[in-house]
């Protein structure tokens, strides 16, 4: 009893809007007072289809310099990650409190000051601009996950791959990295996530000049054309959760060959 | 060894220091007047005079204010008490209980276009009423989302709150020994009594983490407001992107202005709020 009680609170905070959201995809007529809509019809996937290049290359570049972001915070964590789980040194825990901040100060508060700056250096407007912004408020979910990562790994992998000659790039593309997956992985999710569903520094560095999808979705949001927005906002869901799911087994694909599961 | 340490952590400490402590400054001087697209003619803390005087900045702030607490709070609660029971679920229900990560993988500005769908007074929820005979028309039902209050929001980020919150505490849990829950049944303790002594402080720390990022987030951010907000108090953020954009170039130390003044605002958050939860755990650690 108590199950089915907790079952239906979750299905009804997090289920019933996506059930909503399929419903109204495919009834562009759903009004009040209707509870059930009277008249289904695939007007929206034909609106679709008939803008598909739009979405796509909003779909597309969305997704471009998403994982650009999830690359470029690995690389500006990797390291700075391994010191902070490796050894202790005065200033440590304020450092790693400063260093989180851009995550918890409103982005809007250094963005909109960069932005003379983006303009001054023609980062304005630019794929590399976007990809810089959206990494300078993402990092901090990368480089938790990355401290965590090394911290369980610990340094007895190195020091052994070392101690066996190996050479640093060497270790880290075959020791370190590998088993740092998990952790890439987590973080990546997420950073990949923030990067992917923001809208509001996409538009402020991007102008426009960078397509988006959370640009593209915007405006339809507050139309009345509610059909299409809900299948738009149906595929921001389902394409992440087919993407992670991919990710997922692919992952555990590699883990078995390499014996690590 | 210095020169080392630094070199390993400046692939970090290099974008730190130029893109966000050098973006903070930049808005900062363009705050006072210096840098700014057009020579600005007033004085040095003109800006700050000229939004500090004004009252709307402050129901504009505490309009802010509200709303962020109200929705972290609801978050927390809601994402903690979920939490709790979700780890107690079986494990096989467990893993089916995953659907809390839905609204974590939607973007704000839809969970925003969710809330609009199911409460605006030609939503859902207002033809329910409507087919249940409580109202008569669209009219009947309360206007929700534009009642002043800033409900539609607060909805809003509760909504994609609650997940947040919920993933964080679960993390605690997860490492949470299911024997003190039994020992403290079997010592007597009711369920209400096991849950507020023993298990929320193992998780308060999580809840602390979720409360301080949800608050700050909604506090700040801009996508939900824009689409939910109301003309009259607005959010914070929408008065800047109002000044920035859609004024006169020589406004633009008052954007500015209202950014460093929220800056600041989530700095001392940070700090007072960090400070408070110590002191009180130290209290209880001593009695």
């Amino acid at each position: 009893m108590k199950h089915a009680f907790v079952f239906g609170l979750l299905v009804l905070l997090f289920i019933l809007p996506v059930i909503v959201l399929i419903l109204s995809s495919f009834a562009p007529g759903w009004r009040f007072p209707e509870i059930w809509p009277g008249e289904f019809s695939l007007k929206g996937i034909e609106f679709l289809a008939l803008h598909k290049e739009k979405i796509l290359t909003a779909l597309g570049s969305s997704f471009v310099f998403s994982l650009v972001t999830v690359l470029v915070t690995l690389g500006m964590c990797l390291l700075p990650a391994s010191v902070f789980a490796g050894s202790e040194f005065s200033g440590k825990a304020l450092l790693e409190g400063l260093l989180l901040t851009p995550a918890l100060v409103p982005p809007m508060t250094f963005a909109m000051g960069l932005h003379f700056l983006f303009i001054k250096f023609f980062l304005a407007d630019t794929m590399p601009g976007v990809v810089l912004i959206l990494a300078m408020f993402s990092y901090p979910y990368m480089f938790r996950a990355l401290v965590a990562g090394y911290q369980t790994m610990g340094q007895e992998y190195r020091v052994c791959a070392r101690n066996l000659g190996a050479g640093r790039l060497r270790t880290l593309l075959t020791v370190e990295l590998p088993l740092l997956l998990p952790a890439i992985v987590a973080g990546g999710s997420v950073v990949f996530l923030v990067a992917f569903s923001e809208y509001f520094l996409v538009f402020l560095i991007g102008g426009g000049s960078v397509p988006s999808f959370t640009g593209y979705l915007f405006p339809l949001l507050s139309s009345s054309n509610r059909s299409l927005a809900s299948i738009l906002t149906l595929i921001f869901l389902f394409l992440p959760i087919f993407f992670f799911l991919v990710l997922d087994t692919t992952l555990i694909r590699v883990y078995r060959k390499k014996g690590i599961i | 060894m210095k020169t080392k340490f630094l070199l390993k952590l400046s692939p970090l400490l290099l974008p730190y220091l130029v893109l966000f402590c050098g973006g903070v400054f930049l808005t900062f001087s363009q705050s006072l007047g210096f840098l700014t697209p057009l020579p600005y003619e007033g004085g040095l803390a003109e800006a700050y005079g000229s939004i500090l005087s004004s009252p709307s900045f402050y129901s504009s702030f505490f309009f802010s204010l509200q709303v962020a607490a109200l929705s972290a709070f609801l978050a927390v609660a809601a994402g903690t008490l979920l939490a709790y029971w979700v780890w107690k679920l079986p494990a096989k229900l467990q893993t089916a209980a995953l659907i809390y990560k839905i609204p974590l993988i939607l973007p704000h500005i839809a969970v925003a276009f969710v809330v609009l769908l199911f409460w605006s007074r030609s939503g859902i929820v207002s033809s329910l009423a409507h087919s249940t005979g409580l109202i008569e028309g669209m009219q009947g039902f309360p206007n929700l989302l534009y009642s002043g209050w800033g409900l539609g929001m607060i909805l809003a980020y509760a909504l994609k709150g609650t997940p947040f919150a919920m993933l964080l505490v679960m993390a605690l849990l997860l490492r949470f020994d299911t024997r003190q829950i039994q020992t403290a049944a079997m010592l007597g303790a009711s369920r209400l009594r096991t849950f507020v002594r023993v298990v929320l402080p193992r998780v308060a720390p999580a809840m602390h983490t979720a409360f301080i990022i949800l608050f700050l987030y909604s506090f700040g951010a801009f996508d939900i407001p824009y689409i939910l907000s109301e003309s009259r108090p607005g959010m914070l953020s929408i008065n800047v992107y109002n000044l920035y954009f859609k004024r006169d170039l020589a406004r633009r130390p008052e954007a500015m202005a209202i950014l460093v003044i929220m800056f600041c605002f989530a700095v001392l958050f940070i700090f007072a709020y960090t400070r408070v939860v110590n002191r009180l755990e130290n209290v209880e650690r001593k009695i």
